[in-house]
């Protein structure tokens, strides 16, 4: 093991979330030296499932991880921010979260393990809006089904239930059994309605995978999967350690070097807690930091080389910022009892608004009936309608058992204006701006929305819905992306289709920042899909050198 | 350069969400007692630590709690170490709730009070800061929580009393796929309210 005097590595990759360390894992077990730097601690799942159980709060996502002072994360979605800073006439639209921890923020994601569909990545090519990616859904494709495997993903047999994204295979497992509450409703959908509720694919066990166990239905994906029947990034983290990769925590990377040409990246420099500061050299270098940590690095970066940081000789560096905008709205069905909060969080959807010609107009979206346990709420509820004692149970029965939310991913689009900029006013202990950002919902979006809302209201109509509770404004999804957008112009695109910056040749990005349309489905499958290809080519170029 | 800086612990996110909440409370204490308010804050941090059994013989409102708790749960049977527990939270956050809880127990008391129903009307009636005080005692008991932190999550009441359909979140074990299977019809309540409505506050995600 290197001395941290003194690191070296044939890759050095920035982020230890699933891009992160799935690259690392490719790559040590090809044989090739990696060092993985992660600004965030090391946790195990056991401390983040007590201090679960332990949060008042217990709906709140961030909750369980409180973030160290020299990796802040936004502590929640509130407005103003502790950390990520919001302006513009959509501030709270985009006042996403994630986490700065080993393993990275899919520590509290649902397991939504979606491909995008072939229309996703030419929306300017088959409907004039936003962009085209520099890769097409086929080149991709087998790099799905590798991550798939990695996560251990199930989902439908397309013969059954396609849902829309060819398949050269099936999916690693069987799709989950969905709950009677999602029964009830894809019933529902299906006899009044033209639309159709179709299964979830899934980072989560149907049978036990990976030495991981099967889903027992604790209904905590998010914030924390106390069994790990999900996938994480920490997944991937562990086999990659098993295979030699070297992982150094609390490394707040702070700049990128480069040669005199400016054309190759040398090194990159991290503060430890205390401020020391270190230089790591490689061959190669991957940023895979997330989106908004991944874009702030690039331009903390700046120097005389590269006065508007690095990678930004187009200027779009922190540009296109974009996000699944959410509609959301709880009622109070007036059919039988659902009982939601049996099973997993996230495990159906209707498909039916993914795609269609309308997106010459209005984005795509996708709706979720979360089945989220209600009990907690309902008591809320109840006693602040001034319940007590057997009425107050009566109602908590009542309102746990008949409560439905539902909630979308309404589309966003590439807008150079909506961008992250370094704060001139925040700083961390290390000294490092925090991350600002400016947006404006595109019009686009807020189409989507106002058909998402026509649709809600149909659905609660269809289950006699009372008490009906609508989310304010909109709200962010924490699937941000663009920040360092792909495409096949160096002047208005930062990396290519490899996910290769254009300036520097051994410099990539894994993340959803790069993403030139960020469609319905959850996001992270796709930022595994990419990260794999990285890999696959840093293999192939390293094999060659 | 690191000597200029606040010197942070590198285990600190290890620490739980109630455990920082103290922590914060530490910290205000002893700034508290430099600036010579040592009495109160020592007073504070005693009653910040429930289930000392020295708090229960020196504070007689201890078992009044238990016993207006028991009439507004309309339960005969409640967890003494629970109750205990609760009241030190409740009056942790707010050391009046401790007389308006003594009276209240005079007032069930001094009446005959059939239901919860019965004895929050009159409290409420008789005076509107009962409402607030009737809110924490139901939320203790049915939430499990107190002076915004968990006392006890499993054994709160809101999952004693939908247990035959659903689990605490972390805590399933009806096996792989239990989710599929009909959960219990639940008719439609008839009871009303007894308190007047309060305004529901979302906390933030």
């Amino acid at each position: 093991m290197p001395s941290e005097q003194d690191l070296s590595a044939d890759v050095v990759i920035v982020g230890s979330g699933v891009a992160g360390s799935s690259i690392a894992n490719e790559l040590a077990r090809a044989g090739i030296s990696v060092i993985v730097l992660e600004a965030g601690p090391r946790v195990d799942r056991q401390h983040f499932v007590e201090n679960f159980r332990n949060l008042e709060n217990k709906p709140s996502y961030q909750g369980p991880f409180p973030s160290v002072p020299w990796a802040i994360h936004p502590p929640n979605q509130m407005t103003p921010n502790d950390y990520l800073h919001t302006t513009g006439p959509d501030a709270e639209a985009y006042q996403q979260v994630y986490l700065r921890m080993m393993g990275g923020t899919t520590w509290h994601w649902a397991g939504c393990a979606w491909r995008y569909l072939p229309s996703d990545f030419e929306l300017k090519t088959r409907y004039g809006q936003g962009r085209d990616w520099a890769v097409k859904y086929e080149d991709l494709e087998p790099f799905y089904y590798q991550a798939e495997v990695m996560m251990g993903v199930c989902g439908p047999d397309p013969a059954v239930e396609d849902l829309g994204s060819p398949r050269r295979q099936p999916y690693p497992m069987e799709a989950l059994p969905i709950s009677y509450a999602a029964q009830q409703f894809r019933k529902l959908v299906s006899e009044k309605t033209p639309y159709r509720v179709v299964h979830e694919p899934q980072a989560r066990n149907t049978r036990p995978y990976d030495n991981r166990p099967t889903c027992e239905g604790h209904n905590n994906c998010m914030p924390i999967c106390p069994i790990g029947a999900m996938y994480n990034g920490s997944y991937s983290v562990y086999h990659a350690e098993a295979a030699g990769a070297h992982f150094v925590p609390n490394a707040v990377v702070y700049k990128i070097e480069r040669d005199s040409a400016n054309k190759r990246v040398t090194a990159v420099h991290y503060y430890d807690p205390d401020k020391g500061s270190h230089r790591v050299t490689g061959k190669y270098f991957v940023i895979a930091a997330h989106c908004i940590e991944t874009a702030k690095l690039l331009l903390v970066s700046a120097d005389e080389q590269s006065p508007d940081g690095i990678a930004n000789s187009s200027g779009h560096v922190g540009r296109n910022m974009m996000d699944h905008t959410g509609v959301q709205v709880t009622f109070i069905s007036g059919d039988k009892a659902l009982w939601p909060g049996r099973g997993p969080l996230e495990t159906n959807v209707i498909d039916n608004f993914r795609d269609g010609t309308w997106r010459n107009e209005r984005g795509a979206y996708l709706v979720h009936m979360v089945d989220d346990n209600q009990v907690d709420l309902a008591t809320s509820l109840a006693i602040s309608k001034g319940y007590v004692g057997r009425e107050l149970e009566e109602q908590i029965r009542y309102l746990a058992s008949h409560t439905v939310r539902l909630f979308s991913h309404n589309e966003g689009l590439a807008d150079p204006d909506n961008r992250l900029t370094l704060s001139q006013t925040h700083k961390d202990v290390l000294g490092i701006p925090h991350p600002e950002v400016y947006y404006k919902l595109p019009e686009y979006t807020v189409k989507s929305c106002e058909h998402t809302r026509g649709l809600f209201r149909e659905l609660i109509g269809l289950m006699h819905g009372t008490d009906e509770q609508w989310t304010p404004g909109y709200f962010p999804q924490d699937h941000p992306a663009g920040s360092t957008i792909m495409g096949t112009d160096p002047r208005d695109s930062v990396v290519d289709g490899f996910c290769r910056t254009h300036d520097h040749e051994n410099l990539f990005i894994a993340s959803s920042a790069v993403f030139s349309s960020v469609g319905t489905g959850n996001i992270t499958l796709t930022v595994a899909a990419l990260a794999l290809r990285v890999a696959d080519t840093l293999k192939k170029e390293l094999a060659h050198a | 350069m690191a000597a200029d800086r606040s010197c942070f612990p590198t285990n600190i996110h290890l620490a739980s969400p109630n455990a920082m909440r103290m922590r914060r409370a530490l910290r205000m204490s002893r700034r508290d007692m430099l600036l010579g308010a040592m009495g109160a804050a020592v007073v504070a941090l005693g009653a910040s630590r429930p289930g000392f059994a020295a708090t229960e013989e020196a504070d007689p409102v201890v078992p009044l709690f238990l016993a207006v708790s028991r009439r507004l749960t309309d339960r005969d049977v409640l967890d003494p170490q629970i109750s205990h527990a609760l009241y030190a939270g409740i009056i942790h956050a707010n050391p009046e709730r401790r007389e308006q809880i003594h009276k209240l127990h005079d007032l069930m008391a001094s009446g005959s009070f059939a239901s919860a129903r019965a004895l929050a009307s009159a409290a409420e009636h008789s005076d509107p800061v009962f409402k607030d005080v009737i809110h924490e005692i139901m939320t203790g008991w049915y939430r499990g929580v107190a002076d915004q932190k968990v006392v006890v999550y499993r054994s709160a009441l809101m999952f004693d009393i939908t247990k035959d359909a659903v689990y605490p979140k972390t805590y399933a074990a009806g096996g792989p796929f239990y989710w599929t299977q009909t959960p219990p019809e639940v008719a439609v309540p008839t009871g009303e309210p007894a308190l007047s409505p309060s305004r529901f506050v979302v906390e933030p995600t």
